[in-house]
């Protein structure tokens, strides 16, 4: 339970605040609505390479991590297909430092032909040591491609080549800064030991003389009914063969997204899971399997992927997953299995509020989703899950036509 | 530097000692109790790293294998019962030590407590569980070998304290195969004794958790201490270069052998670590990524074994840069060894040092993993705030002397690979 209260400032900004009563440190979380799906297709990794700018320095501040480190503080950020999200912890005593710095450079970012080429090049060799340089690196890029047709998920955050990065203009990214990094396109949280409208007034005082112009950005292509399955293989120099099967179901606020997630922790949620027992440890089929939804915002997918071992065929891995698949839609989970994931799912909520971060992140993440109540309620959600709601969620998600099978076959 | 418009502080950094019980079969319990929190760890630690074993991979397999199965339980069952309450178990060996670790609700400590002891107490590593582990870890290390910066890793080790030394030794993938239960079953009886571990436990902690864990602690065997089996002597080499096929990057690592935390320039060298590569904005930072964008990233730390301790640079640069990248980290290196720093720089880096350790020690896990690492150096809490103390008294004049007596380019060990 993360306790809060909120505030909608005059320019749009919109600020949520918790008091935490045992940190030393304090959390400032900044978010803006953009990620990889506001992206132009023919400029992706753009919404990830403006992250990074955001770090060159503003005409006051030209190092931006410099004063935050003065102050003992930290800072990162991540980009995702959703959201852009900066996130700073310091003693609670300099937390007005991350104030005005975030302040700073909502509108002052300052941006040379020089800062940029660089920074094109470090977000490059990311991209090497992340999805070129690892054995499975472009796995799931290649899964997305083949899922989605139309909507922008169908790259990933990084971007679908570093020559989309290479070819990033000053222009393109001024014009991404004014589209979208102003105060009624984000959502700021704090936590710390403090007053509530004490925190609130702060964030007040920082960033209420910010001026804020919407501009009007690009609706986002949705995804249109999926009526075949697809099938892709591909060969790479890796030891083992993997195969993923992913469906398409709901997005983040319809009912599936709780029971797809409920439904991935009976699967593979810890060592009991179903998988795990059966696939590696029963079978022997596979080194390692996992089931997990993709979690974004508009409807998203429902994946499941497994490492084969030497001596396991895929179309043996294929009908055991079929097979874990059909026993979804046919046979009621004990009560005993749904308190199970249920109990688990609490779990992981109680140890994710630990620290006043992670509190800052959640509370920004579940405003930005338009539903900051869920934030304490999504437990209350996933109690409510029978077995009826389970079997509907298979039945409908779970069909061949629905799913896009990608097979990374061992050379 | 500009001025803020804001005042920033020095904050205090300090946690209270942990209460010692000293249990009938001399183990002890080391208890930091905070009643903010509904959660609790307990973790062990048991002289069983790797360094300890006398067949390969056996010291990671019987810290693997402890919860697949146990006298009264099914390794189906232990993981139920674990999942069932939103517990967790996790284990880690590193070179020395074997960490066995089991967080909890506190609502659920007495269902936990009871797998807990079936897996820590009464563990029979079943033969097939033993066959499945062995081909599974076998898969996933050839993967692991794949990326460049693993056998660089491995390769770094080797090149600093020898292909034989335990700290230095890595395996194929094919010792595996010659891996049997026997194997674990007697590393498992000869390490996880009273006399040879220690435990930690935090968060709520009341007297029904403590009375508990201690009843548990007390069935550990006792047993003669072990004996110090002595290292080989070191064998260095200072240049490894090794190609890997297809690599778009280099895996760079370099270091050199210095001393383990007890030694008194310990701390110091921290400091010029840190100013070096420990953080966002650091020199190697600055230079290889934000002045050149060779690199995502490069970090340079001291790293502490038990009787070892080594400083260390790493980082992955485009493969056509290799040689440029290696040349402006020597040159950073050389820069912190013949000019003073400027006393700016210096409190930044003291500064983010300190913040460093309050993030550490946010939250009753973090300050439980802060002190199984004083506990480790025969230290209490208390040191904490010593050693603060003693990274805001560093000068400049003593980062330079520090980096021209222990960073001497004849002195550096060179890995690359790809």
């Amino acid at each position: 339970m993360i306790p809060y209260k909120k505030r909608i400032l005059k320019n749009g900004l919109t600020v949520v605040v918790n008091r935490d009563h045992t940190s030393k440190l304090s959390a400032v979380n900044l978010l803006y609505k953009v990620g990889a799906r506001n992206e132009d297709p023919n400029r992706t990794g753009f919404a990830h390479l403006f992250e990074h700018l955001m770090f060159r320095g503003t005409r006051d501040v030209p190092f931006f991590d410099l004063p935050v480190q003065m102050a003992s503080g930290e800072d990162n950020a991540f980009t995702n297909n959703d959201y852009t999200n900066f996130y700073l912890t310091l003693p609670v005593d300099n937390l007005e430092t991350a104030l005005w710095l975030e302040s700073d450079r909502m509108q002052g970012l300052w941006i040379t032909p020089e800062k940029l080429e660089t920074e094109k090049r470090v977000v490059i060799e990311e991209f090497r040591q992340r999805y070129l340089n690892q054995p499975y690196g472009d796995q799931t890029m290649l899964l997305r491609e083949l899922a989605y047709t139309t909507h922008p998920y169908r790259w990933a955050t990084i971007g679908r080549s570093t020559d989309h990065i290479e070819g990033a203009t000053l222009e393109e990214v001024e014009h991404f800064y004014r589209t979208f990094y102003r105060p009624s396109n984000a959502v700021l949280a704090l936590s710390a030991d403090r007053d509530e409208e004490a925190l609130l007034d702060l964030a007040e005082q920082w960033f209420g003389h910010l001026n804020d112009t919407p501009i009007c950005h690009q609706s986002i292509p949705q995804e249109p009914r999926q009526e075949q399955a697809r099938l892709k293989i591909v060969e790479r120099d890796v030891p083992a063969t993997t195969i993923s099967i992913a469906y398409h179901m709901g997005d983040r606020l319809s009912k599936d997204f709780c029971t797809g997630d409920l439904v991935s922790d009976l699967l593979s949620g810890g060592d009991s899971s179903r998988l795990y027992q059966h696939l590696v440890k029963e079978q022997r089929l596979f080194a390692s399997v996992n089931a997990y939804i993709s979690g974004d915002v508009d409807p998203g997918l429902f994946i499941l992927t497994g490492q084969l071992l030497p001596t396991t065929s895929e179309e043996q891995a294929i009908e055991a997953f079929e097979r874990e698949i059909e026993a979804l839609k046919h046979e009621q989970p004990s009560a005993y299995e749904l308190e199970k994931v249920k109990n688990k799912f609490e779990a992981n909520t109680l140890f994710g509020e630990l620290n006043v971060m992670n509190k800052a992140m959640n509370l920004c993440y579940y405003e930005f989703l338009g539903d900051l109540a869920l934030v304490n309620r999504e437990i209350d959600e996933y109690r409510s899950i029978d077995a009826d709601r389970i079997f509907e969620f298979a039945d409908r998600i779970f069909r061949t036509e629905n799913s896009s099978t990608l097979i990374y076959r061992a050379r | 530097m500009m001025k803020l418009p804001v005042k920033t502080t020095q904050p205090t950094v300090e946690i209270a000692n942990a209460e010692v019980i000293t249990l009938c079969n001399g183990m002890k319990l080391y208890i930091l109790s905070s009643d903010d929190f509904e959660v609790m760890r307990l973790t062990l630690l048991f002289r069983a790293g790797s360094s300890r074993q006398r067949v390969p991979f056996s010291a990671s397999a019987t810290a693997n294998l402890l919860a697949e199965g146990s006298q009264h339980m099914t390794a189906r069952e232990i993981s139920e019962r674990l999942d069932f309450h939103g517990s967790y178990f996790d284990v880690n060996t590193d070179r020395d030590y074997s960490y066995i670790s089991f967080a909890m609700l506190s609502k659920f400590v007495p269902q936990t407590l009871q797998v807990a002891e079936e897996i820590l107490l009464r563990p029979t590593f079943p033969e097939e569980e033993v066959e499945t582990y062995r081909l599974k870890r076998k898969q996933r290390l050839a993967i692991e070998r794949q990326k460049v910066d693993v056998r660089a890793r491995e390769a770094f080790a080797s090149a600093m304290f020898g292909a034989n030394h335990p700290y230095g030794q890595c395996f194929e993938e094919e010792a595996y195969d010659r891996l049997t239960r026997q194997d674990v079953v007697d590393f498992y009886h000869s390490h996880y004794t009273a006399t040879n571990g220690f435990a930690v436990c935090s968060g709520r902690v009341d007297e029904k958790e403590r009375t508990a864990i201690c009843t548990l602690l007390e069935q550990f065997p006792v047993c003669e201490e072990l004996s110090h089996k002595p290292f080989p002597t070191v064998e260095q080499q200072y240049e490894v270069r090794l190609t890997h096929e297809g690599a778009v990057q280099s895996s760079i690592r370099i270091g050199r052998r210095l001393f383990p935390r007890e030694h008194p320039d310990f701390v110091g060298m921290q400091v010029v670590a840190a100013a070096l590569g420990g953080y966002f904005g650091s020199r190697l930072m600055h230079n290889l990524r934000e002045e050149h964008g060779y690199t995502y990233g490069v970090i340079s730390a001291m790293v502490n074994f038990e009787r070892e301790g080594y400083l260390a640079i790493a980082t992955q640069v485009g493969s056509e840069v290799t040689d440029e990248a290696l040349k402006e980290i020597y040159h950073e290196i050389e820069r912190l060894r013949t000019e003073p720093m400027d006393d700016e720089e210096l409190q930044l880096v003291k500064n983010i040092m300190t913040g460093e350790m309050m993030r550490i020690l946010d939250g009753p896990f973090g300050v439980a993993d802060v002190t199984i690492e004083n506990i480790l150096c025969g230290r209490t809490n208390s040191i904490i705030a010593e050693n603060v103390a003693r990274i805001r008294q560093t000068t400049p004049q003593e980062v330079q002397q520090l980096a021209e007596k222990y960073l001497r380019r004849e002195d550096l060990i060179t890995v690359v690979v790809g």
